[in-house]
């Protein structure tokens, strides 16, 4: 008996405008081998070039019990049902659904329904942005905050058409919500085919290589900024801020690239552990220390920095620059002399700046909480408590996934879930590999502290 | 042996013959009086076969665009229709294999076609609306838009139609052009049958249940616990029972006295694998299953409902459809790999009173 391979599927969400066709037309233009069957919901401007498109009217499908978990989308039933007779024809299916369709149907259909459970496999949602008007849908429309939420994938569009800063905020807004999908950038849906195809985004395995941990590192700094600086006197001067303080830590020799940045931003971390110093307006600051600014009076205030040689300066502040308005400037005594007003300030510009993600920004309803713990569960416990939230918290709750240590068992346990769907099944065994728990869960209004202690009264 | 009696009657699966068809067989039907067996592929092949030898009569590629939907045969076996994903159906010349009449609806799928049975009328299921063409292919009635896609229909009577879609059995009157009769439910009905009296109206739904309504009273009723969506549903021709598939087993409601409601269905397991295909015989008591492991399975019902496996052979491959010949005398089941297969039913209905 010949066990015969499912058909992966991949479904393309994203907003009207997002891009969705252009990707469309990239993956079935590319040279790739593979034979694609498309259905599409939204009939675009833009025709699709090749393969087999089938267009459907989308048809949303609850059941009388009433269970959002039971909703299935009728024409992808439909529609696979018919493919499914012709799979020699075909090795991939690509499902476009429309800008405000809601993915939580179209992920059960892959589950709730068993013809299409045993045809298909749903290998990854991938949730096309538009980053310049993302901001404005996320405010605007559960549906997108919810095709975010369901996200393996999040392609960043347009990059073009917004700066790098905001692209910045944006992403670290996306991850906040969605912190187990990666986030891809591209100007014209210009994305490698291998970002969107052959995820095995339902493949944990697959999941955790890319991220070994579904924690955000959350920094207590949210913007660095780095100076190229020669050797010199400079003053650091800010304006009144929301805060009467604010931390600071100075590093030297600070690259400009995104390792460097986040090697620095490590360390930092530790600094910043330390107890700040209180550093008054006139003083020096100093390098590799964590200190307070106090700013309290009015008006600007100016702190300074002493260089014996030309160096790369980083600034991990803990608030952005903006916020302050800190501004860096060469204040050299040599020259000042020869000036009239007894002073010349030289600007510097940043070589480059970004803002990091702050421990206290949780504007969004959607977003995620991860668990990780050392140690193992008890089943019994672990299952009543999963069972009253995805009852009592089901609808909020778009994906679940990750797995756990149960006591006793010798293998680690796999949980996957969409909406109230929810699997949990043996994988791997854990072998010399120290017992731990990894869960992440995207949601709407989840409170973690919540979620946190009841799964701590589950541990053994 | 005292106290043990079998059942009679009794019959057997005899090799007829078999054949290959290029594609996903999805349908098949007797024509000619039984004279011959049609079968359509997924890919659009039609092909028509001598009934008893199974020698090719004719065959015809591609027929519709895309790929094949649906076949009804009309009640006299001359004539029969096809339809398919180039939104068009086609009305077919039995014995010669001539597409006489072309009916174009558009860009769609056309995915359903039923033959009144008077012979007199087509009904097609379009995307939303149904439609009623005579026999000539003329449009004769056509009804408002549904909720949604239809996803059955069948003949009450002559001149009385009805569609099932997601929360609605409707019943018209396509002469009068007016609804006789509607039944709202929230959930996907997936398939529907109608007693042969047209007073039941079962629907498979897609939460895995089977939904029953009562004409004549209004009253419905609801059987669930089946593991899969009963697809598959199949009224005998007195209307008794009802075989349902949506798992391994075959479920059988009776409808005897108070039945169903209230009562435990007939279970007919022995098959290994869920169930794809289900027909009763046109007389009698006989119903065959097929599944998807391939095994084709007949069984001999009681009007309780519960039954026994009469004969059984192996198809190969997912049974896509079983069609008995006129005469009961033949079986045919057609697979998703091509493969056609004609059993002789034989059957001796009285035991023999004096043992060997």
């Amino acid at each position: 008996m010949t066990i015969e391979q499912k058909v992966p599927v991949t479904i393309l969400t994203g907003f009207l405008g997002s891009g969705k066709t252009t990707l469309l037309n990239r993956i079935l233009s590319e040279e790739h081998g593979k034979r694609i069957a498309v259905i599409e919901n939204e009939y675009g401007e833009v025709g699709i070039d090749q393969g087999l498109v089938i267009n459907a009217d989308e048809e949303v499908f609850e059941m009388s019990n009433g269970c959002i978990c039971c909703t299935v989308r009728g024409d992808l039933i439909r529609v696979l049902g018919n493919l499914m007779k012709r799979r020699d024809k075909f090795d991939y299916v690509l499902v476009e659904t429309t800008g405000l369709a809601d993915p939580g149907p179209v992920a059960q259909t892959f589950f709730m329904d068993d013809e299409i459970r045993n045809e298909f496999s749903l290998d990854g949602i991938v949730t096309l942005v538009d980053a310049a008007h993302i901001d404005q849908q996320l405010g605007r429309s559960d549906e997108s905050s919810e095709q975010v939420a369901f996200a393996d994938v999040l392609v960043l569009n347009k990059t073009d058409l917004v700066s790098d800063e905001s692209l910045d905020i944006l992403e670290s807004r996306l991850r906040d919500m969605n912190r187990m999908a990666r986030v891809v950038r591209s100007k014209q849906a210009e994305v490698s085919i291998d970002t969107v195809l052959n995820l095995s985004a339902f493949d944990l395995d697959q999941v955790l290589k890319r991220r070994p941990t579904f924690l955000e590192p959350e920094y207590p700094f949210e913007w660095t900024g780095v100076f190229s600086l020669e050797k010199g006197r400079y003053e650091l001067s800010l304006e009144e801020g929301p805060d009467p303080t604010m931390s600071l830590v100075v590093l030297e020799d600070q690259g400009i690239d995104e390792a460097a940045l986040n090697a620095g931003a490590e360390s930092c971390v530790r600094l910043y552990a330390d107890s700040a110093e209180l550093l008054h307006p006139g003083s020096a600051v100093p390098i590799e220390k964590h200190v307070s600014l106090q700013l309290q009076s009015n008006g600007r205030k100016s702190f300074f920095l002493e260089l014996d040689h030309p160096t790369h300066i980083g600034l991990f502040t803990q608030h952005t620059a903006e916020e302050f308005d800190i501004k860096v400037s060469r204040v050299d005594t040599l020259i000042t002399t020869t000036e009239s007003d007894g002073k010349n300030d030289a600007l510097v510009q940043p070589e480059t700046e970004r803002t990091w993600v702050a421990e206290h920004e949780h504007d969004d309803e959607v977003g995620s909480i991860a668990i990780e713990r050392i140690g193992d569960v008890d089943p019994e416990k672990l299952n009543k408590w999963l069972s009253r939230l995805l009852s009592e918290k089901g609808v909020d709750i778009f994906r679940t996934k990750g797995f756990i240590s149960y006591a006793g068992e010798s293998r680690r346990m796999v949980f996957q879930g969409v909406h109230m769907l929810f699997t949990a099944q043996p994988d791997k065994e854990w072998g010399n590999e120290p017992r731990h728990n990894q869960l992440v869960f995207i949601g709407r209004n989840l409170d973690e502290k919540e979620m946190c202690r009841e799964f701590d009264k589950c541990l053994v | 042996m005292p106290g043990v009696e079998g059942f009679t009657p009794q019959g057997m699966l005899h090799e007829g013959w078999s054949a290959e068809v290029e594609d996903y067989a999805i349908v098949c039907g007797w024509i000619l009086g039984g004279k011959a067996l049609l079968v359509g592929d997924v890919a659009g092949g039609l092909y028509l076969f001598e009934g008893k030898s199974g020698t090719p009569l004719w065959q015809k590629k591609e027929v519709h665009k895309g790929g094949l939907l649906a076949l009804s045969i009309h009640p006299d076996g001359d004539i029969f229709a096809t339809s398919g994903q180039d939104g068009r159906v086609l009305i077919w010349n039995s014995e010669q294999g001539e597409s006489t009449n072309v009916i174009e609806l558009g860009d769609g799928w056309v995915e359903h076609l039923r033959w009144s049975p008077d012979g007199g009328f087509l009904a097609v299921a379009f995307s939303r609306r149904v439609y009623v063409y005579g026999i000539d292919g003329h449009e004769h009635w056509k009804s408002e838009e549904h909720p949604s896609t239809v996803s059955s229909i069948a003949w009450s009577k002559s001149n009385e139609l009805a569609s099932a879609c997601y929360g609605r059995v409707t019943f018209f009157d396509v002469a009068r052009d007016e609804v006789n009769q509607k039944f709202e439910w929230q959930g996907s009905l997936v398939s529907m049958a109608l007693s042969p009296d047209g007073d039941v109206v079962a629907c498979g739904s897609q939460d895995n249940s089977v939904h029953f309504w009562r004409r004549s009273t209004n009253e419905d009723s609801e059987m669930t616990g089946y593991p899969g969506k009963p697809s598959q549903l199949s009224f005998d021709q007195t209307g008794t029972v009802l075989a349902t598939g949506g798992s391994d087993v075959v479920t059988v409601w009776s409808f005897e006295g108070k039945g169903p409601e209230g009562t435990v269905p007939g279970q007919l397991s022995l098959h290994a694998e869920s169930i794809s295909s289900l027909a009763f015989s046109n007389q009698g008591m006989l119903l065959a299953s097929g599944a998807r492991d391939g095994a084709v399975l007949v069984w001999f019902l009681k009007s309780n409902g519960y039954g026994d496996p009469l004969g059984g052979a192996f198809a190969g491959e997912l049974v896509s459809a079983i069609a008995w010949r006129p005469d009961d005398c033949a079986l045919a089941a057609v697979n998703s790999k091509g493969g056609i297969n004609v059993w002789n039913f034989k059957m001796r209905t009285k035991s023999s009173p004096k043992g060997f």
